[in-house]
């Protein structure tokens, strides 16, 4: 595996075809944007954590903000990381309440802490005003359809055969190219230079 | 004897490398590109250049193996290519970086298993070659 990424588990059994998150929350950009990125990542993850922080933040300011990219973020908890789970639910009790990049932002950045200690509640918690600290922790505790999104989203990972986190399904033109791993801005943005040129 | 023996190893060593080189060059470029990147060895700017590029010239590699056209100096070509690979994979595994092969596409650890791999078809490559010269000093 590249530095720290994480390998996925190979698919135990197929599954039948799963179509976009449940979750509009996990989508930005706008709908006709001629690229779609879809970015699987497991918050426990490094590189995935590399990504978020290094890459996404100029994807998102020269690409989605300018309606070139449309970009979905798709769960893949890993089973061999003890928090991914709950920090997933966490993420996605954010979006429900309009918090997701915030929460998303804070769960990343502080994943080496809450990684070792497993309080990913303390963390989230520096980033959100105690009112809505309350509804994350109540929809984390309570909301049993709080993972239904990540459901769908993994097994979309399984039907596009992803082998590690973060990995990058690039839809253009109804082509789908994978790219596995933590792309490097230079390189993901001269891709997309050339797939908009065509 | 020896020379079925040279004709085999180039065959397998002509067919690897053709085969190394389809697997980065059926999936996007970027691909092989985070491979490279993560062996931490190359500047960013690079990164594209050498992975459009690197794939072609090991099928151009593997070609010339298999069809045994100045195979020393296909076959030096392959050592040192080769060679440098198995440097790099080395280095990566003596600094501890868990990392991907980048081999034969992704989703492949860098290990022992894959570093043994490696060296063998590095002392596979030099083989060739160095039968390729000693052949050439005989003939002429």
């Amino acid at each position: 595996m590249l530095p720290a990424q994480t390998a996925a588990p190979k698919p135990a059994l197929p599954v039948a075809k799963a179509t976009a998150p449940a979750k509009n929350f996990k989508e930005t950009g706008s709908p006709s944007a001629p690229i779609t990125i879809e970015l699987y990542s497991d918050y426990e993850c490094p590189s995935c954590r590399g990504l978020w922080m290094d890459t996404m933040p100029q994807v998102i300011r020269e690409y989605v903000v300018t309606g070139k990219v449309r970009l979905v973020h798709r769960d893949f908890p890993l089973p061999q990381h003890q928090y991914t789970r709950l920090a997933t639910r966490y993420a996605n009790a954010g979006g429900q309440i309009g918090r997701y990049e915030t929460v998303v932002d804070q769960i990343f950045k502080t994943q080496p802490i809450w990684a070792a200690n497993g309080n990913i509640d303390a963390e989230v918690a520096k980033v959100l005003p105690p009112g809505e600290m309350q509804k994350v922790r109540d929809l984390v505790k309570n909301d049993l359809h709080l993972d239904d999104s990540v459901t769908v989203d993994l097994a979309q990972g399984q039907t596009d055969r992803l082998t590690q986190t973060p990995t990058m399904e690039i839809v253009h033109k109804g082509n789908r190219q994978q790219v596995a791993g933590a792309l490097p801005f230079n390189v993901l943005k001269s891709y997309l230079d050339q797939m908009l040129a065509k | 004897m020896k020379r079925a023996a040279i004709l085999a190893a180039r065959l397998i060593l002509g067919a690897i490398l053709a085969y190394a080189a389809w697997t980065k060059l059926r999936a996007p470029w970027p691909q092989f590109a985070v491979s490279i990147n993560s062996y931490q060895v190359v500047p960013l700017t690079w990164l594209e250049p050498l992975a459009r590029t690197l794939p072609w010239v090991e099928m151009i590699l593997g070609v010339g193996l298999i069809t045994g056209i100045a195979l020393r100096w296909f076959g030096l070509a392959s050592t040192l290519l080769l060679g440098f690979f198995f440097s790099l994979m080395i280095r990566s595994w003596a600094i501890g970086l868990n990392i991907d092969c980048g081999c034969f596409g992704p989703g492949e650890a860098l290990g022992p298993m894959t570093m043994l791999r490696d060296g063998t078809l590095v002392a596979l490559a030099l083989g060739i070659t160095m039968a390729g010269f000693r052949r050439r000093v005989t003939e002429g």
